[in-house]
């Protein structure tokens, strides 16, 4: 028990309840399941992109092209649905196109990472790029809207089980997969295990090139369901509608307890940091306060946050070169 | 069967512009403590590491495990053979949990969706710490143990391996004495089991504690194997130091000239204590002693980029306070890191960009922009005086051989006109030719008036060139005297604490310290 109060993880749930029970009291219906199931399914794209984001993140890596990639893919979906028929049987492909799609796309930044050792952040500035004038000038920038969609997928995308929408189900699923991956498989392992120390990991025989190249294939596919979750909620594809979305998900990891310097995050945690700017934002938005000041605070937030990280890193650093002197 | 479980042979490694190794042998027998020995750079290292399948040696290389040929070519290969390779900076992961610390890397190379088998991990984990009698809890993240629990949370990884042969490097060098006794306590029972230890260790007491053979290693070359009973530590350190590359042994008089810097009360907790020294004009001063006593954090301390926690400083006479290398440069200290490629030089710039580089604020013209001629003109002096080869001023530094960038690392800290110049290993990794002519210039700077400091752990380099000799030991000074009454034996006892006498002093100095912290 006393381990479970030290964990990051605990403090973010810790402010996560403090903030709600002050929207309690600000609005009414900040506590009502209908706001809330709201403010969890207008999250499901973040938070499926977060999860991915957070193996490359304990990898001591990051990904900045995850929206352009998400929003390639959803273009794709938008042309798929030309070709596919309107039966249940698409809706199933989709799952199956999308994510490979994305998957293709991911495993590209994974090569140029791991194979020819790029660092991430230009690799991912690079395939942003790419990606994002592609698909500007193959949709000349157009907005597709439901009226093109076929009727099962706009089904599928209504449909609730217990009073809950469909796409909570798919983070939940994505979650729960991505935890068992990570805790319990070999190469979910390994991905704690490059992050906690290279060299180690090299010295006891872990391939950490294919451990590179998983996390990020692993983000695109990902990427791929987050894509079809995002034109299932907003029902239409949209190529400029998710620009700047890799901040957003790269501050949840963060706050969710996620080491920038790697070694350190967790699938609850990062939930936890998505269901917080979530909830910040919501709040904001019912104390009705501008918009330009969220965006203020959420930057505020997230600096603190990573600031604090890095001084407790910093500080636990210093302890530990003591330690090995004093001897 | 085989008497032996290792035999490596003609093992010879090249880097660029350096033999690390050349034709080194090291046989190890079933069950034995075998020391592996030799000064600094003398190739330990180079040869654990082709062991471990981290570095590949040259051609020809022969390796029998139990007396049957083998392959070593990465790290997987040593491990499935029964090596297991403690690391002085031990390979743990400081994030995950002992008992998976102890299991990681037995499922390497198989499949990646395997699903890991916790009950396994918890079963072998627990088993190797019951057989090494260490009481922590599995669950416990490394990184909150001490770094003698994790020192055996290694070797309780070794274990669960089933290792045959465990290498430790310098495993006692970050330890209190209580904890040594321990750590021999255990290597004596993993012995008494069958499992050979190649033991690597400065102190020369532990060794001839431990072990029951020596292997001798100088300047990447075997010098030989010893059984310990036909050797004593005189002995020893004589083939750990006679050498066949000798320098003629610096012949000045002791100076007598005014004093320029001088060194009071140096302390920082954990790198070294009540450091003082003085420099005279026209001296070269060197400070030697093992890696780890202290040399570098004391340099790096005069030069401010490592906080003292205190002590004073006087340039000819006056009180100086440095607090950053910004002060020390403006005060007149120069300090040229050991890592000169990484520290010292833009690698990618010309010759004459790194040279100015100290003094770029100092060559404006009216305009406020950089005259390129004055700094051309000064660049091609330096170039002249330190005959940089090939003069080439445009050539970009990294297209130099070591000497050379040495040179240009050396005449950018001219540039800056210095009083005193601290320089650090000044010949790593350098061809002997080059060597002799930096230290032929260090000795022609001395002369023409700059206090050089010279920190080096290559002993006849430090006859070579030093008027005077300081030698460092677990943060402390262990001796001083004149080149001309010092000799490589007398340092290396300086050293090491060589003799039996000083190493019971040594031992309960060592007590006083880990009381004190």
């Amino acid at each position: 028990m006393k381990s479970l109060f030290k964990q990051k993880e605990f403090s973010i749930l810790a402010i996560v309840l403090l903030i709600s029970s002050i929207l309690t009291f600000v609005s009414p219906v900040f506590l009502t399941v209908g706001n809330l199931l709201d403010l969890i399914e207008g999250n499901v794209v973040i938070g499926i992109l977060a999860i991915g984001m957070t193996l490359i993140i304990i990898t001591s890596d990051i990904d900045v092209s995850v929206a352009a990639v998400t929003t390639a893919v959803a273009v794709s979906i938008s042309y798929l649905f030309g070709f596919l028929p309107d039966s249940w049987i698409s809706v199933l492909l989709l799952f199956l196109f999308a994510p490979v799609i994305g998957l293709v796309m991911g495993l590209f930044n994974g090569l140029l990472v791991s194979k020819i050792e790029i660092p991430a952040i230009v690799v991912t500035l690079g395939t942003l790029n790419i990606i994002a004038g592609l698909v500007l000038y193959i949709t000349n920038g157009n907005y597709v809207n439901s009226t093109s969609f076929p009727q099962s997928f706009l089904s599928f995308s209504n449909i609730e089980i217990l009073g809950i929408p469909i796409l909570i189900y798919l983070l939940a699923i994505v979650a729960v997969g991505t935890w068992f991956i990570l805790k319990h498989t070999l190469i979910g392992r390994s991905v704690l295990a490059i992050g906690g120390n290279t060299q180690s990991s090299v010295r006891v025989g872990i391939n950490y090139q294919r451990v590179k190249l998983f996390v990020f294939a692993y983000m695109g596919f990902l990427a791929g369901i987050a894509a079809i979750a995002q034109t299932a909620y907003t029902k239409a594809v949209d190529p400029n509608g998710m620009i700047g979305l890799e901040l957003t998900v790269i501050a949840a990891v963060v706050l969710g307890g996620a080491n920038i310097h790697g070694g350190r995050g967790s699938i609850h945690g990062t939930l936890l940091g998505v269901l917080l700017l979530a909830i910040m934002q919501n709040g904001m938005i019912l104390a009705r306060i501008d918009t330009y000041w969220q965006n203020v605070v959420t930057g505020a937030i997230i600096v603190i946050a990573v600031s604090y990280d890095q001084i407790s890193y910093k500080r636990s650093q210093d302890k530990l070169a003591n330690i090995e002197v004093e001897a | 069967m085989s008497d032996y479980i290792l035999q490596m042979k003609n093992i010879s490694k090249t880097f660029p512009g350096v033999k690390a190794l050349d034709n080194v042998q090291l046989e190890v027998k079933k069950g034995e403590v075998h020391a592996l020995i030799g000064e600094n750079g003398a190739g330990k290292s180079t040869l654990i590491k082709i062991l471990a399948g981290i570095h590949q040696p040259d051609p020809g290389a022969e390796f029998y495990f139990e007396g049957k040929d083998a392959e070593i070519k990465k790290p997987i290969d040593a491990t499935l053979k029964g090596v297991s390779i403690i690391y002085q900076d031990l390979s743990l992961f400081p994030n995950l949990s002992v008992a998976e610390n102890i299991y990681i890397g037995r499922d390497s190379g198989k499949k990646a969706w395997k699903k890991v088998n916790w009950k396994n991990i918890k079963r072998i984990s627990e088993k190797a710490l019951k057989e090494l009698e260490v009481d922590v809890d599995i669950n416990t993240k490394v990184e909150q143990l001490s770094i003698a629990q994790q020192q055996l949370i290694e070797i309780a990884r070794a274990m669960a391996f089933e290792s045959k042969l465990i290498v430790m490097d310098e495993p006692t060098s970050s330890l209190s004495s209580s904890e040594v006794e321990k750590l021999y306590r255990v290597v004596d029972k993993l012995s008494a089991q069958g499992i050979s230890i190649i033991f690597i260790s400065h102190k020369l007491k532990e060794l001839f504690r431990l072990s029951d053979r020596f292997t001798v290693l100088r300047d990447g070359k075997y010098v030989g194997s010893y059984d310990v009973d036909t050797i004593d530590e005189a002995k020893l350190v004589n083939l750990m130091v006679g050498r066949e590359v000798t320098y003629e042994k610096n012949q000045s008089q002791v100076k007598t000239g005014e004093v320029i810097f001088e060194v009071r009360d140096f302390s920082k907790s954990g790198n070294f204590k009540d450091i003082s020294f003085q420099l005279r004009e026209g001296e070269v001063l060197g400070i030697t002693g093992l890696v780890g006593a202290g040399r570098t954090e004391l340099a790096q301390s005069i030069f401010g980029i490592n906080k003292k926690d205190q002590g004073s400083l006087e340039i000819h006479g006056e009180p100086v306070d440095i607090r950053s290398s910004e002060d020390a440069v403006k005060k007149g200290v120069a300090y040229v890191p050991e890592a000169r490629q990484t520290q010292g030089l833009v690698l990618d710039q010309s010759i004459i960009n790194n040279i100015s580089l100290p003094v770029i604020d100092k060559l404006n013209n009216k305009f406020k922009f950089i005259d390129r001629k004055i700094e051309v003109e000064m660049a091609q002096q330096y170039i002249k005086s330190l005959d940089v080869r090939p003069s080439l001023p445009e050539l970009p530094a990294s297209k130099l051989s070591g000497g050379n960038q040495q040179k240009v690392v050396i005449g950018k800290w001219l540039s800056a006109q210095p009083k005193i110049l601290i320089i650090d290993e000044p010949t790593n990794g350098i061809d002997i030719g080059a060597k002799t002519e930096i230290h032929k210039l260090l000795r022609r700077l001395a002369n023409e008036g700059i206090g050089v400091i010279m920190i080096s752990s290559e002993l006849p380099e430090v006859l070579a060139v030093s008027d005077r000799i300081l030698v460092m030991r677990n943060g402390k000074i262990s001796g001083e005297m004149d080149v001309n009454q010092a000799t490589q034996e007398k340092i290396m006892n300086y050293a090491l604490g060589g003799n039996g006498k000083q190493h019971e002093s040594v031992v309960i100095e060592k007590e006083k310290v880990s009381q004190e912290v």
